[in-house]
């Protein structure tokens, strides 16, 4: 077989990335706010804290073990895929998938503080205007946490573009299919070619560094003051 | 009519500074307007939002007009969105993301008839040249009046007002009170309205509350209630002055003045039949529009007999009500053509005079001291 060229590379790492931020939002954005506007015994907030924060501070390819584990021909959830006829484990999509696992809780954080920074009483005050919880998350919490929201989805992306250790558990590292940029950098350092390797590092860096500069640029303009 | 029959636990999430008590409430409700006054952290902004439905750990009853918003026994607790109920909190918490045009409309759902009531809203509080601008861009007095017009055009079925204590410091053009009197006659929603203005809520209210320490203190006709004994006892920092409101009869420029009809005033003895007031006069005065002042109560003097070449230009001839010592003041209340006022002088001064209920006074208060109160 023979290697894809970096630009190749770079777009399958461009398309994991994508579809694991786009994945993580939806499902973040309703566990931010639910986080945020928690208001039942405290200790559930502290709980689902440390579930959240799992993918920060173990081994990755602890995580990739379990999601393995799980999404396995003999997993339960890969019993499911299976029988919707998805094919998971050691394609693009596990890929992004485990990209998306790691990067969760970064999102998660960020969109949650930013819906904390929220005036408490703007939100009331648009209950006795006659929203709903859902229409006061859409007409006053989404636009005020916007900022916070996107620099939390830019720097999900970023994490997603580096994923490494769960991926390769269970994806696999197999050029055109599941290689990602991390992948081949690994690939191409192992087989002493330095020269190629670091090219795909400056390709990463380049990416790294704009979101990295578009989310601080965001998270800056935050400190608005919320009422005149 | 509201009736209200609830305990409210001190809520550790709670941010307002000395509010570590249970707010407890038994009451009716039955006028127009009611004035909630009482100490800071008394619990009277929790009051409000249990009214609204913003604080779920409430257990008791809420009911207005027969509707139950909160009975605890039966498991009810109508959410707030489906209250019918108008807030204008403390800070008057506009969406800051939205102008002024969109915010006042935030709550409008049917579009038929929409346009023409933000339109009389607008215009009422005199918020139409403000309809672009972003909440930011405001004054405190002109953020209020925004809260208050989004609170109206949802035409809700009671309306609650809470004064920020800020108020008390904040200049006469910026307060609200005038607009609020306009609301009371023409719009008609009842309201229920936190100060610190004992003056405002006389002025306002039919009504009055007093809460100190998550307790009712006082209840009863604002005039009854709001007594300087019983201000000073609970809320030491209410301040006491005289509201004047009033329709403009004349201007007369070259006096630099104007003559105004107080509203509430009975016809006197006066050469005209009426009881007018002499008001500085002002560029954007107009005959026949309202306006309201306030006269501070160390202002006005009195007099045993009628005085003769003063330069006072309101000089009204009055009776006495009452004298109410606290401390180191005496409050005389007089009653002038149905105009009552409240009088600050020194004990001393009482005894001199010999103030007592029924004896006739002559008030003496010049032009200047009538300040002009919420003008856009």
């Amino acid at each position: 077989m023979t290697e894809p060229d970096d630009l190749a590379i770079l777009a399958l790492t461009l398309k994991v990335a994508l579809v694991a931020t786009m994945a993580i939002v939806p499902f973040g954005l309703a566990l931010a706010w639910t986080v945020a506007q928690w208001r039942g015994r405290s200790w559930v907030k502290v709980v689902i804290e440390a579930i959240l924060a799992m993918p920060l501070v173990l081994p990755p390819t602890a995580v990739g073990i379990v999601l393995l584990m799980l999404l396995g021909k003999d997993g339960v959830a890969g019993r499911w895929f299976e029988a919707l006829g998805i094919e998971l484990v050691f394609t693009w999509r596990a890929a992004a998938l485990a990209s998306a696992v790691m990067a969760f809780p970064l999102f998660v954080r960020s969109a949650r503080t930013a819906f904390e920074e929220i005036d408490p009483r703007l939100l009331g005050v648009a209950r006795t205007l006659g929203d709903g919880p859902v229409g006061v998350f859409r007409r006053v919490a989404l636009p005020l946490a916007w900022r916070g929201i996107i620099a939390g989805a830019l720097l999900s992306f970023c994490r997603a573009l580096g994923e490494f250790g769960a991926t390769i558990l269970i994806a696999g590292n197999i050029p055109g299919k599941t290689q990602t940029l991390a992948l081949a950098i690994f690939q191409r350092a192992q087989s002493g070619r330095d020269a190629d390797a670091l090219r795909l590092v400056g390709l990463t860096s380049f990416l790294a560094i704009a979101a990295v500069c578009a989310s601080e640029l965001l998270s800056q303009r935050r400190g608005r003051p919320f009422t005149a | 009519m509201i009736h209200l029959g609830f305990r409210l636990a001190p809520n550790s999430r709670n941010d307002e500074a000395g509010s570590s008590f249970t707010l407890e409430v038994a009451m009716t409700l039955g006028a127009r307007v009611t004035a909630i006054l009482g100490p800071s952290g008394a619990g009277k902004t929790s009051l409000l939002e249990v009214i609204a439905g913003l604080r779920r750990n409430a257990v008791g009853r809420v009911v207005l007009d027969e509707t139950s918003f909160l009975d605890s026994r039966e498991r009810l607790c109508v959410p707030p969105e489906r209250r019918g109920i108008g807030y204008v909190p403390q800070e008057p918490a506009l969406f800051p993301h939205l102008d002024v045009g969109k915010n006042v409309g935030y709550g409008l759902r049917a579009a038929v008839g929409a346009d023409r009531l933000i339109d009389e809203t607008t215009a009422l509080l005199e918020i139409r040249p403000l309809m672009r601008r972003f909440p930011r861009t405001l004054s405190g007095g002109e953020a209020q009046r925004v809260a208050l017009a989004r609170a109206l055009v949802t035409k809700p079925r009671l309306l609650l007002l809470d004064e920020p204590l800020a108020a008390l410091d904040s200049e006469l053009k910026g307060r609200i009170l005038p607009y609020l009197m306009r609301v009371r006659d023409e719009a008609k929603i009842p309201m229920l309205y936190v100060t610190h203005h004992a003056g405002e809520a006389l002025a306002l209210a039919d009504e009055a509350v007093l809460l100190r320490a998550g307790r009712v203190e006082a209840k009863g006709p604002a005039r009854e209630i709001l007594t300087p004994r019983l201000l000073a006892a609970v809320h030491g920092d209410a301040t006491l002055e005289n509201i004047v409101d009033g329709v403009v009869l004349e201007i007369h420029p070259e006096a630099g003045t104007a003559v105004l009809s107080p509203t509430g005033a009975t016809p006197s003895d006066s050469p005209t039949g009426e009881l007018t007031l002499t008001v500085p006069g002002a560029p954007d005065l107009k005959v026949g529009r309202r306006a309201t002042y306030r006269i501070a109560s160390e202002d006005i003097l009195l007099l045993r007999s009628k005085p003769d070449g003063i330069s006072a230009r309101n000089v009204l001839r009055g009776m006495v009500l009452d004298t109410d010592a606290a401390g180191h003041d005496a409050v005389v209340r007089v009653e002038t053509s149905g105009i009552e006022w409240r009088i600050r002088v020194t004990p001393a001064a009482v005894r001199e005079l010999e103030i007592e209920t029924g004896r006739e006074l002559w008030l003496a208060i010049k032009t200047h001291t009538f300040e002009r109160l919420g003008f856009a």
